[in-house]
């Protein structure tokens, strides 16, 4: 189905939390004050690289209106943290490795005391070789950024020989990928009240995609029980990956427990850019060969990823980079080996995507420039080398089945855009057109363009792996609960982060239990209130919520029928669930309501659910178990007086099981679209010798709805194999996958020229004369 | 061995002045010197402070003064007060129909919510503003403030002044203004001196293009602006051609507009126009895009605008022909 508000009919919703987000009226955790907050700011080293001499914060002190200052000396417990591997300082002891490492930390009276504070910290630096090339960070004689060396995870997958085969190959096509760093940019930078209480313990309002793990982490830096802190963690003003790790908590915290005053911190956007984490660029090589007929035999690939100065989720993304370099497509042999590098370069991490957005213009090129030198369309090439619907995944892995690949790339075959290409290339290489006008040429001007604009289309396919994947700890969970005020309670450890995830669970309690929105109180987003249900990321939000509700269904429903037929003396089987209250199926009235119902109860009637997400029996970490599918098409138009690429045009064909919130999926699929055009354009967060060079929005350039001005199709394909028992998979990566290698292969079928690096450098497609190719007039008169 | 640095951050708050009359402001300005700046909307100064420039002790506030935002005819010209808001040069009916590149300039400078803040004055006054090559084409003048009162100067002569390092910087700008000769009027009033170049109707043309990174809300990479006419009898007359762009202080190109100066309309005139731009425009550093690369858009995007320009008269006329 096509996904819009006309086809959606009534499951278009009003989104609980839309009306509070467009009027301004609703308040991020940033947003919070309390009276007798104190100030802070965090004293980053100005060198990406650099042994401290010495710290000296003696006249910061002795400011008046200054709290506290502290540096590492002031950690009572881990000076480390990292989600999978503690290794990045909360403070810096005696040596500096990019330019967000934290010194020490102030909090005062006003934000400006803070500030007059910081500039008193005296901190002596000897700046050390800067390492600012994951390629240099390899060299022998490269200084050592950890004591283990500057490697920090390294993935490979082999079937076969693909290098004895590439020798029978009649076609081979060897590419070097280049992409670069991308900011999250997310509205709202990192922030936060921490809030001390009188037993101890203590509140932290700060953004997070994971609750507990903050718990967990901060518990550990602050020598305290986790039972003790209590994070509050939603709403969310955009994340995308961008603050599943720590990043201002534990300064937060650490001040607001020295002082016992409510401490508030908010990064500037300064500042969020220089600590903030970056999707990773990678640099991927790529050999690949295939018969005389167009099939593959032989693929090769190397992955050298820039991690920057510590680890975070640097080796996972690497494995989900490594997994999709192979995708879906059946290669007689595979040959992969990644690598992901310490250097002084900015923070790489989570980025919504996770490494397949990397992977995946990759891949794509190389299918691309197989299918030419084959002589064959590029998209039957694909067709010839996709995987059927019961083969194993990526690494040999079982996976769930579907025939999710095969549907998107028979909706992006039968799209009016593919077919538009597929006429343009025909007319373009027909000899009766060509030979009535010389400078005719299908793909440049017409209509209302001007003859130095050149349109083309182009498409890519996309595998998606969803959940953490194999040998990582995956778990989720959920509850619902009748309380004492009448409402129904569904308590989950998800965040809000702007994807829809409250409208969502809505939606799926209203459609599955038939309650009414008013009847229902969702909470999530504070660990004092909710089940762990695992980090909001990974896609693996929607498919946890529809896993937990379907076990939850039959015992909730039970347990509230049966105490509502003992309340009104009628038999279970003739009451249902309903808007409202329970109500009699014969005589279709109300038998009781909601509040009416907890009243009469002695005890709250709660029904909690452990699940936790699919894995395939495999030993290979990272490996997954579902996969969503989406076929991009793309129209784009080139200036060649300028070089610059306009996205006219969008066709998403997502396969992704059944839809559970319209508008959230169609605005994923935007979303995730919209990021993937500044991916492919606009947005590289360019360093120099460790320095960021754009430090602002007003140099590092995210795509304004100007350049998304093109309609954009979603097309969503909900058939799952019968029996399937994990529904929904996620949307929430898939639609920032595909766009840029789309993008890339329309750019080759307008310009011929074949992209290999992101964003696309507009002087590559300029053209040094355009004008003078077309006569104006002769000069006759 | 160097000391850490703060990030962001400015401890201390500026005196905010409120003068009511050019003379008070400008006074204040050479009393206070680089500690102090003129403030019309603050939107680029806000910028450049974020950009860690440092904030001055002073901020001379110009708002204040009602007569700097009016727009008018005035003395045989059309003035622009400098504190009139690129919304409010956006909207106005007169700049629309008289200078209609001006009207496109200052749609195409930052954001709806900027342009309602931002000046005219003050994008004059960064010496790089979008609007430049607009005024620049229009022949515009501006009306100073300082040590001797009110005077006036061509834009051109003083954006050579800020090129080559000698325009005072205390000065205050009062207002722009436009000959009302350069305004967008029917072309054969424009041609009156010479009659017979009126046998034939004669095509007037106004482009302006900014070229940046994306398509909104973004810096300039290139701008330019082309004004002219295309006699009646097929020839360039008076072609005004300004260039500027990101960094780069924007300038008219006489060389072009001289060699163009009754060449026909035509092919040729357009790989002329190309070619000096390309052997003559000469873009500030920037760090995100190459110098050949801006040469080349000044060049191409200027070559389109007077190939749309003869393309249109091309048209015109065969339209005629056929009717």
């Amino acid at each position: 189905m096509l996904l819009n508000r006309r086809n959606s009919g009534e499951r278009w919703r009003v989104r609980p939390d839309g009306p509070g987000k467009v009027t301004g009226a609703l308040a991020y955790l940033t947003d919070m004050d309390v009276p007798g907050a104190l100030y802070a700011l965090v004293l980053r080293s100005p060198h990406p690289h650099a042994r401290i001499v010495s710290i000296h914060t003696e006249a910061a002190r002795s400011l008046p209106g200054v709290a506290a200052v502290l540096t590492h000396a002031d950690v009572p417990g881990l000076n480390r943290f990292g989600i999978a591997r503690q290794d990045q300082p909360v403070f810096c002891e005696d040596r500096t490795r990019y330019v967000g490492d934290a010194v020490a930390a102030v909090a005062a009276e006003t934000l400006a005391l803070a500030g007059s504070a910081l500039d008193l910290i005296e901190v002596e630096y000897e700046p050390l070789p800067i390492v600012g090339d994951p390629e240099q960070a390899l060299l022998p004689e490269a200084p050592l950024l950890h004591p283990e060396g500057n490697i920090l995870h390294s993935k490979s997958y082999r079937s076969g020989d693909a290098e004895a085969i590439f020798g029978q190959c009649a076609h081979v096509v060897e590419e070097t990928y280049v992409t670069t760093r991308q900011m999250h940019a997310y509205m709202e930078t990192e922030g936060g009240l921490f809030v001390p209480g009188p037993d101890g313990s203590l509140t932290v309002y700060a953004p997070t995609q994971h609750g507990f793990m903050d718990r967990l982490q901060l518990s550990r830096i602050l020598a305290m029980p986790e039972r003790r802190i209590r994070i509050v963690s939603s709403p969310i003003g955009g994340s995308f990956g961008g603050k599943d790790e720590l990043n201002v908590q534990p300064y937060g915290s650490l001040l607001a427990m020295v002082t016992g005053r409510p401490v508030k911190i908010h990064n500037s956007r300064r500042e969020s850019v220089r600590s903030g984490l970056k999707r990773h660029p990678m640099t991927i090589r790529m050999k690949t060969g295939t018969d005389e007929s167009g099939r593959i035999l032989a693929h090769r690939v190397r992955i050298v990823a820039d991690t920057g100065p510590y680890a975070t989720l640097g080796a996972e993304v690497l494995n989900f980079a490594t997994e999709h370099v192979v995708s879906a497509y059946r290669f007689g042999s595979v040959d992969v080996e990644s690598i992901s590098v310490f250097t002084n370069n900015g923070m790489s991490g989570e980025f919504r995507g996770f490494g397949g957005n990397q992977a995946i213009f990759a891949l794509e090129g190389q299918m691309d420039r197989l299918a030419e030198a084959v002589g064959m369309d590029p998209w039957e090439f694909r067709r010839l080398n996709m995987k059927a619907a019961d083969e194993p995944g990526p690494f040999g892995q079982t996976i769930a089945r579907t025939d999710g690949l095969a549907k998107v790339w028979a909706a992006a075959a039968d799209s009016a855009l593919w077919k538009e290409r597929v006429h343009l290339d025909i007319s373009e290489n027909s000899d009766i057109i060509s030979t009535s006008s010389a400078t005719f040429d299908p793909k440049r001007g017409g209509g209302d363009l001007p003859l130095w604009k050149r349109t083309g289309i182009g498409a890519a396919l996309v595998m998606h792996g969803a959940g953490l994947g194999y040998g990582i700890p995956d778990p989720s969970g959920g509850r619902l609960a009748l309380r004492k005020d009448g409402k129904i309670e569904a308590s989950f450890g998800f965040e809000e982060c702007g994807q829809g995830l409250i409208a969502t669970l809505e939606q799926m309690l209203v459609e599955r239990f038939g309650f009414a929105a008013e009847d229902l109180r969702i909470v999530i987003g504070d660990s004092d209130a909710v089940p762990d249900s695992g980090s909001s990321t990974a896609s693996r939000a929607t498919s946890m919520m529809w896993k937990s509700l379907s076990l939850l269904q039959t015992p909730f429903t039970e347990k509230l029928l049966t105490e509502a037929a003992n309340c009104c003396g009628l038999p279970v089987q003739r009451l249902r669930l309903g808007p409202g209250g329970i109500w009699d199926r014969e005589s279709g009235e109300r038998a009781i309501g909601y509040p009416a119902l907890a009243e009469r109860l002695a005890e709250p009637i709660v029904c909690e659910a452990s699940t936790s997400y699919p894995v395939p029996d495999t030993d290979i970490v990272g490996a997954h178990y579902l996969y969503s599918y989406a076929a991009v098409v793309v129209k784009v138009e080139i200036d060649d007086l300028t070089g610059r690429i306009r996205v006219l045009r969008q066709f998403h064909a997502v396969a992704a099981g059944p839809v559970m919130n319209p508008q959230g999926y169609l605005g994923q699929i935007e979303g995730g679209s919209s990021m993937a055009l500044g991916f492919a354009l606009l947005e590289e967060s360019t360093m120099a010798q460790g320095q960021y060079i754009a430090n602002n929005f007003d140099t590092y350039l995210i795509p304004t709805i100007a350049d998304l001005s093109g309609p954009v199709e979603v097309l969503a394909i909900e058939d799952l194999p019968d029996g399937d028992a994990y529904g929904p998979r996620g949307v929430g990566e898939i639609g920032s996958v595909g766009l840029a290698a789309a993008i890339a292969s329309a750019v080759r079928n307008a310009a011929g020229i074949f992209i290999h690096r992101l964003p696309i450098d507009p002087a590559l497609l300029q053209e040094v004369m355009p004008i003078g190719q077309w006569a104006v007039m002769s000069d006759e008169r | 061995m160097q000391m850490s640095d703060a990030v962001g951050f400015s401890a201390s708050t500026p005196t905010v002045w409120r003068p009511r009359h050019a003379e008070e402001a400008y006074r204040l300005k050479k009393q206070f010197g680089h500690d102090a700046a003129y403030v019309s909307g603050g939107t680029l100064l806000r910028t450049q402070w974020e950009n860690g420039s440092p904030v001055p002790g002073h901020l001379i506030d110009l708002s204040s003064a009602a007569e700097w935002k009016e727009a008018g005819a005035d003395n045989g010209t059309f003035a622009i007060g400098a504190q009139t808001t690129l919304s409010a040069c956006r909207s106005d009916p007169q700049l629309q129909a008289l200078y209609p590149l001006i009207v496109e300039a200052s749609r195409s400078i930052a954001a709806p919510s900027i342009r309602n803040l931002a000046t005219i004055g003050g994008n004059v006054s960064s010496g790089v503003g979008d609007s430049l090559p607009a005024l620049l084409v229009y022949e515009a003048q501006l009306d100073w403030y300082d040590d001797g009162g009110e005077r006036t100067e061509s834009l051109e002569d003083w954006l050579r002044r800020m090129q080559d390092g000698t325009a005072q910087t205390d000065s205050l700008l009062l207002r722009v203004r436009l000959p009302l000769e350069s305004a967008n009027l029917d072309p054969s009033e424009n041609l009156s001196e010479n009659p017979s170049l009126t046998a034939d109707p004669a095509h007037s043309f106004a482009y302006y293009a900014k070229i940046g990174r994306r398509d909104s809300f973004v810096p300039s990479a290139v701008t330019t602006a082309l004004t002219g006419t295309i006699d009646g009898s097929g020839r360039l007359r008076r072609v005004r051609l300004a260039a500027g762009g990101g960094k780069t202080i924007p300038r008219r190109y006489p060389e072009a507009e001289a060699r163009l100066e009754g060449k026909a309309a035509d092919d040729r005139s357009v790989h002329l126009l190309h070619a000096i731009l390309m052997a003559s425009y000469t873009p500030a550093p920037d760090p995100f895009l190459s110098d050949e690369y801006r040469k080349r858009t000044a060049a191409n995007v200027a070559a389109s605008h007077l190939w749309r320009a003869i393309s249109e008269f091309a048209h015109g006329k065969e339209g005629e022909r056929c009717c």
